[in-house]
């Protein structure tokens, strides 16, 4: 089960408008769980509103840098990232769970390797740690780092890489390509698709070199630099992918508060949601868990142990109320958000609805 | 940068997805299933061969099988622990059924999943011996290096490239088995035997690749966690153990 600690902010930097870096320290006896691997992340936990959310940040130090940084992005209606970057501040204590992740490849320190990054906006917290382990630990290696952002003054680490490309002379180089501005050479504006990776690999990057390429970006750029890197016979076990959060939503949603009339009849009346389509059937209140009714009515429900141990099973219930017989899988805050185990649950109220798409 | 993509178009287009936090509720539960199947069945699997490493003859076969089970429940562990990173109670879970419990040797479950884990219908039934364990090894092996060349190329991509590590250690095990087996044909007896229990398996292995035209295929291949039909990994199956068993004289799929 998940186990957070405490973090002391320490140091706290604005980057850009937008965007904050933040220095923590977790306690002295703490500090063997947050021994971290370049291109991991950190999940913290705050309460909003009496609501529990959870959020991801990239771990932007490299592995001999001795501190723990990470790099936070406002995002648009964003509750976490705005707080963090309007008014978390030095002394401050953050939850966060050990690093995770496996946005990394192995260190070979004999090894003299061409590594490709491409980061679009704040996917560059996690590829900056890799940069900055993989000059440290292969002084052989060099690196290549294609960095997309939206304008000249959105750019994370600016300093920081400049900085870099000075330490490491002749081993690093960076592309920068802005979609808003343009530059003297027009191969550096616009986004980064198809063509630009084609005019990237025709006049500046051999793909020859390649040894491993790292992406971290939204979508669309995630699929045209992949499909590219193969094309241009880079395999996938030579690429690795961290996609960013564009995925998690801006808020958790509240479970739907029950309207319907307390338990009364033996049978209840249940609505199960699948791939988009809502079935309904009536059930004993001490049959069969839903899950095995739903699966009686030709529900192709997803499951796997059936003992509340695995987790595949779960559901969200928008109505009514249900009971776990038991629950070794989800944690408290997934339960008040009214996620159940279907294969441990029975429902206590005369109607109750559950999705398998939420 | 970019603009904002909906997950499900991102994936039909040959996506990936890289962390619990990014993936859709649905991605979930299929991607979980997926994955207790192979946990259940490496499971299953590495129980029904320990009882059969005191039927080794001598020491290297022995070293062999035991390693074989050794190394199948490690890669069980691997997968177990991406399913941790999602929720699942790791620890309870490998213990939670008796993995070595079987049917009767003459039960026919077809493809159908029994009993209350996931494993394939055909870790069921029972080895009855060391020829027999031999032969459902090279059957099973090569179905699996097939299996596992098709889920090397999941959408989730710290379980695709789990599957890449854990594919030529599986290629091992069914190489392992084919030279048990070259040994074995050398004596008459051994031949009849290796023939009466490759008989026995072929169909049981080939239930493991489930139905021609799945209506499921459509939905997997939609968030890439498929890409070729079961038919066409059946017959990529039938080539490679027809190829290799031929070279031995051994005659397979009921012919």
């Amino acid at each position: 089960m998940a186990r957070f600690y405490p973090l002391t902010v320490t140091d706290l930097r604005h980057d850009t408008r937008d965007a904050v870096v933040v220095t923590l320290a977790p306690r002295e006896a703490d500090r063997a769980a947050f021994h971290f691997l370049q291109g991991q992340y950190l999940t913290f936990r705050r309460a909003f509103d009496g609501e529990e959310l959870r959020r991801s940040y990239s771990i932007c130090s490299g592995l001999d840098d001795g501190t723990l940084r990470v790099g936070i992005k406002r995002v648009e209606g964003g509750a976490f990232s705005t707080w963090a970057n309007e008014e978390l501040a030095v002394g401050a204590v953050l939850e966060a769970m050990p690093p995770m992740g496996r946005f990394h490849a192995p260190i070979e320190p004999s090894q003299a390797r061409h590594c490709l990054g491409f980061a679009g906006g704040s996917g560059i917290t996690p590829v900056l740690s890799i940069i900055r382990t993989v000059l440290a630990r292969e002084p052989k290696s060099r690196f290549t780092l294609v960095y997309a952002n939206r304008q000249i003054s959105s750019i994370m680490f600016r300093e920081e890489l400049e900085d870099l490309k000075n330490l490491h002379l002749g081993r690093l180089s960076i592309l920068h390509v802005l979609e808003t501005e343009a530059q003297e050479i027009e191969l550096f504006t616009g986004l980064v698709d198809a063509a630009k990776m084609e005019a990237l690999f025709r006049s500046w990057i051999d793909p020859g070199s390649v040894d491993m390429a790292f992406i971290c970006g939204p979508e669309p750029m995630m699929l045209a630099i992949a499909k590219s890197l193969r094309a241009h016979g880079i395999a996938d076990d030579r690429i690795k992918f961290e996609l960013f959060a564009s995925g998690q939503p801006g808020r958790a949603k509240q479970k739907a508060v029950s309207v319907t009339a307390a338990a009364s009849a033996h049978a209840t009346e249940a609505t199960v949601t699948l791939d988009g389509t809502a079935r309904t059937f009536r059930i004993e209140k001490e049959g069969p868990s839903l899950l095995e009714a739903a699966l009686a009515h030709q529900i192709d429900a997803p499951y796997a142990c059936k003992a509340g141990v695995c987790s595949t099973c779960r559901a969200r219930v928008t109505e009514g109320e249900v009971e776990m017989a038991v629950n070794h899988a989800l944690e408290d805050y997934e339960v008040r958000q009214g996620y159940v185990l279907t294969c441990q649950s029975r429902p206590l109220t005369d109607r109750v609805a559950l999705s398998y798409d939420e | 940068m970019a603009e904002a993509m909906r997950i499900e178009d991102y994936l039909a287009e040959g996506g990936v997805l890289t962390s619990p936090d990014n993936v859709p509720a649905r991605y979930r539960g299929e991607l979980m299933r997926l994955m207790a199947s192979f946990v259940d069945s490496e499971l299953a699997g590495a129980a029904g061969f320990a009882e059969r490493i005191n039927d080794a003859p001598g020491i290297t076969a022995r070293i062999a099988a035991a390693r074989i089970v050794a190394e199948k429940t490690g890669h069980a562990g691997r997968v177990l622990e991406i399913m941790g990173e999602f929720g699942a109670d790791t620890a309870r879970y490998a213990t939670r059924h008796p993995w070595a419990a079987r049917v009767a040797r003459d039960a026919d479950l077809g493809q159908v999943r029994a009993g209350a884990d996931m494993r394939l219908s055909v870790f069921h039934y029972p080895l009855t011996g060391w020829v027999d364990a031999v032969a459902m090894n090279v059957l099973m092996g090569l179905a699996t290096e097939v299996q596992l060349l098709e889920l090397s190329r999941v959408s989730y991509a710290p379980l695709a490239e789990t599957f890449r590590e854990i594919a030529p250690v599986e290629a091992r095990h069914a190489a392992l088995g084919l030279e048990g087996l070259r040994q074995i044909v050398a004596t008459p007896s051994g031949r009849a035997k290796a023939q009466a229990a490759l008989s026995y398996w072929w169909p049981k292995v080939a239930e493991t690749f489930g139905r021609a035209g799945s209506e499921r295929f459509g939905m997997l291949e939609r968030l890439g966690l498929r890409h070729r039909p079961n038919e066409t990994l059946l017959a990529d199956w039938k080539a490679a153990a027809e190829a290799a068993l031929g070279g031995l004289g051994l005659r397979i799929g009921g012919r």
